[in-house]
């Protein structure tokens, strides 16, 4: 009996019986194999439609196997008698399921609408690229397996992928694309659209000379893979996109749906079998999660790679439940029955908050250490043991419990961010690990996040609100804890922000000033907290309304070894124009190599220089036009548009050449003087240089600058008198060190003006 | 998003809104000081959240009461600190 050795690249179905697996064997071949997977599904009711759902189900054409169960619904208290059917063909099973829940409304259902890798997950301990023993007969049956390896190893063995990228030479949203571009091992080939028989020709020829286990396209889901489908039937040229012949690819749908308050657009997408296709323009947050990151996530949460590369981090983790409650027999709820208790309206003003956001003292602070709690709110659930099914906790810190299903879920993984955390401050910079681990732990941090959400969310299997809201209680406990703590060893806190806080003491300035902090928020609280940085100096900015006004998440600021923290500045957001966004980066950089608040003057002077600098650039037309590009996010249909946004008359634009757009699409443009006041970039022809609303663009820049330079004392009306003034280099400025115009009246009492000591 | 419970924000704005026809009566001048008021009972919004009082107007009226008398105090320390100067 041959045995195999080699990673698991995917899994779902077989087309009869049981499920198909593709290895990547040790010896480099791709091997088929095919392994026999029972699958069961429940249902729950009284007993006569149970007996009832019995004899339909008899007289059904996949013939289940029947029997009695018992098992355990997190959300009751005494193990649920069930109706377990089983199944050796799952492929029929999403068919029998939906015919049996039309039939019976009135059966609870469980287990029922799981996806195949998770189930084989968690009878199997299978993820993709697990690292596998396989055992099979000649004919490719699985007679048995073993799994190597876990998803929660720091450094796995990883299978050398073939990877294919295929790439339109112009973006098909823009401009038609006349090329396609592939690559693999740093070899390139440039495939003609035209003639489309040879495109055919030539691509098969090379798929099916390199067998790449990875597709990886440029619009791949919307444009690429649809063309190449449409023309390969056209000219009845079978193009093997697919790893099996006899399959064709799947389609997905597209779509837009609400999510924490922005609409969100999902375009089409196209899955392949025993190949995985990812599109980088599609996948969502690419940009954060790249090739790394998408196999990480894989291998987490057991979601076949390709969903892995597509989903939202909210599938992700509560995939992640449901292996869990797979592997511990507890029923997995098709649909939520449990609703929300009763509450007084009392409950609810104590209960229903989120975590604590502090207006910070806004204004320019030297020597400003920012400690936060590592992944506070997945932490607290895991120490706390915070489950819906657990008795909420009555203080931080360990539980007399036994694990609930949340924090046995996110206990691994919470340890394996820790742990990747901690070795990234021990790699040297030029380790290749670093940059794997970051892209690793960006992956888990999204996962990490979304857990708490979902523990709210009422569609969740497992949520349950009550459990979200002990989560924050919880939270601001220890928030409140680190202040009090801070405040009593002689610290000032400028600024808290729901996990972490921002604080001050005369002569701290190194790390070890803050390790005591540390020691004492971690003993008082429970909850791992570490040092994010000492800040050489952080600027809080007010609210760009309403200049009295401190904003919770405006900041930048400096670390000691020279790195730069911005949040809510153009810089960082993704409807600036990069122009724009260099620009003030550039700026900020150079005020970053200010050592002393004496070295700051200077910089601020070198800043505006680099304004005055680049503003010649615009105004002299040497600012290319890709650069003055602003992507601004359609929030609802156009229709819905009373007064349309420059977004929103952009995407009418489009619309009139006949492009289609919807909510949730970022749509890209420039500002034009005359018409409407915009131009979109993806219309066919492009904008003339010399329609360019430059004087919009110089208030725009102007305005993020002005941002930076505020905190030292510059607004924006003056800021104009400097740029336009050549004697800007001569002239003193008014650098009032953290005592900007309204300084005073936000400061907190300094505790000796009340006449008694500071660490009383 | 929806929410049960109007956020500490909201609730602030509304009460703001609910003096509006005060705030127009006012002269001028009057105006710019209650702008400044409610603009100091702002700062402690997060402690008003957290108090999660039944009531939260009292709390935005505890906050500018705290802030007047921090700036109070502040002065009453600089006219001592100005008579030090002198006597010295």
């Amino acid at each position: 009996m041959p045995d195999h050795t080699g990673w698991l690249l995917d899994l779902f179905e077989d087309a009869q019986r049981g499920v198909d697996l593709w290895l990547i064997g040790d010896d480099g071949a791709r091997l088929r194999l095919r392994q026999d997977f029972p699958l069961i599904f429940y249902a729950a009711g009284n007993t006569e439609a149970l007996h009832q759902l019995g004899l339909w189900l008899r007289g059904q054409p996949e013939k289940p196997a029947l029997a009695r169960a018992v098992r355990r619904d997190l959300f009751r208290d005494q193990p649920l008698t069930l109706l377990a059917i089983e199944m050796q063909d799952p492929i029929n099973q999403p068919r029998l399921f939906q015919r049996a829940a039309k039939r019976f409304p009135d059966l609870d259902f469980y287990d029922a609408d799981i996806n195949i890798t998770l189930r084989h997950a968690a009878r199997w301990g299978t993820f993709p690229l697990a690292r596998c023993y396989v055992c099979a007969d000649d004919d490719g049956n699985v007679q048995d397996m073993r799994v190597l390896d876990s998803p929660w190893d720091l450094d796995p063995l990883t299978p050398p992928l073939r990877v294919l990228s295929i790439m339109p030479d112009h973006d098909p949203s823009h401009t038609d694309p006349t090329a396609l571009i592939a690559t693999h091992d740093k070899r390139e080939y440039r495939f003609s659209l035209q003639p489309e028989r040879s495109l055919l020709i030539n691509l098969r020829a090379l798929l099916q000379r390199y067998d790449p286990d990875l597709l990886l396209t440029g619009s791949g889901d919307t444009w690429l893979l649809p063309l190449l489908l449409s023309l390969s039937k056209k000219h009845n040229l079978p193009l093997p996109l697919n790893r099996e012949p006899d399959r064709g690819v799947l389609h997905k749908k597209e779509g837009s749906y609400f999510s924490y308050g922005q609409i969100i657009y999902r375009g089409q997408q196209i899955l392949l079998y025993g190949r995985c296709h990812i599109d980088c323009r599609n996948a969502m947050m690419w940009q954060s999660y790249d090739l790394q990151g998408a196999l990480e996530s894989a291998r987490i949460t057991a979601l076949p790679i390709q969903q892995a590369a597509r989903v939202s981090p909210g599938t992700g983790i509560s995939s992640m439940q449901i292996t869990t409650a797979l592997h511990n027999e507890i029923l997995v709820p098709w649909k939520k029955q449990q609703v929300e208790r009763p509450k007084t309206a009392l409950d609810l003003i104590q209960y229903d908050q989120g975590g604590l956001v502090y207006q910070p003292i806004t204004g320019l602070h030297f020597d400003v250490g920012m400690i936060d709690f590592i992944s506070m709110y997945p932490s607290i659930m895991v120490h706390s043991n915070i489950s819906p099914e657990t008795p909420f906790p009555d203080r931080l810190g360990s539980s007399d419990h036994p694990p609930g299903l949340v924090p046995l879920t996110l206990k691994p993984l919470l340890e394996k961010r820790i742990a990747l955390k901690q070795r990234a401050l021990s790699l040297p910079s030029w380790d290749p690990r670093r940059a794997q681990d970051k892209a690793r732990s960006a992956a888990h941090k999204w996962l990490l996040v979304t857990c708490f959400g979902y523990l709210g969310y009422k569609n969740a299997r497992f949520g349950r609100i009550e459990a979200h809201e002990a989560v924050t209680t919880w939270g601001r406990e220890a928030l409140l804890r680190a202040k009090e703590a801070a405040e009593e060893m002689g610290f000032r806190v400028l600024h808290m922000y729901v996990d972490g806080l921002w604080v001050q003491k005369d002569g701290c300035r190194d790390p070890q000033h803050f390790q005591p902090l540390l020691e004492e928020v971690a003993s008082r609280t429970s909850l791992p907290i570490s040092l994010d940085g000492v800040y050489r100096w952080v600027a809080f900015l007010p609210s760009r309304v309403d200049d009295r006004l401190p904003v919770p998440n405006r900041y930048f600021g400096v670390f000691q070894d020279g790195s730069v923290k911005a949040r809510g500045i153009d810089l960082r957001r993704r409807d600036s124009a990069p122009y724009v966004a260099d620009v003030q980066r550039e700026m900020l950089r150079c005020l970053a190599l200010a050592s002393s608040p004496d070295d700051l003057q200077q910089r601020v002077s070198q800043a505006i220089a680099i304004l005055r600098q680049r503003l010649q650039d615009l105004r002299q037309g040497r600012v290319p036009l890709r650069e003055l590009l602003v992507g601004k996010k359609l929030s609802k249909e156009l229709s819905g548009y009373r007064v349309p946004s420059p977004g929103a008359k952009a995407a009418l634009q489009l619309q009139a050449v006949g492009k289609s757009v919807r909510p949730g699409q970022r749509i890209k443009l420039v500002f034009i003087r005359g018409g409407d006041g915009v131009h979109a970039w993806d219309l066919p022809e492009p904008p003339s240089a010399s329609a360019l609303d430059v004087h919009y663009y110089q208030t725009l820049l102007l305005r993020a600058a002005a941002n930076l330079l505020q905190p030292f004392g510059l607004d924006e009306d003056e800021l104009l008198i400097w740029v336009r003034s050549d004697f800007g280099k001569q002239l003193e400025l008014p650098l009032r060190v953290w005592s900007w115009r309204h300084a005073p009246d936000i400061l907190p009492l300094d505790p000796a003006l009340l006449g008694y000591p500071a660490n009383a | 998003m929806g929410r049960t419970l109007p956020s500490i924000t909201q609730a602030f704005i509304q009460e703001e809104e609910a003096f509006s026809r005060f705030r127009r009566a006012l002269r001028r001048g009057d105006q710019i000081a209650l702008d400044d008021l409610f603009a100091t009972a702002r700062k402690h919004l997060s402690a008003a959240a957290y108090a999660s009082h039944a009531l939260p107007m009292e709390t935005f009226l505890l906050s500018m009461l705290l802030e007047q008398h921090k700036e109070i105090m502040q002065l009453r320390q600089q006219v001592a600190d100005l008579r030090g100067d002198r006597d010295a």
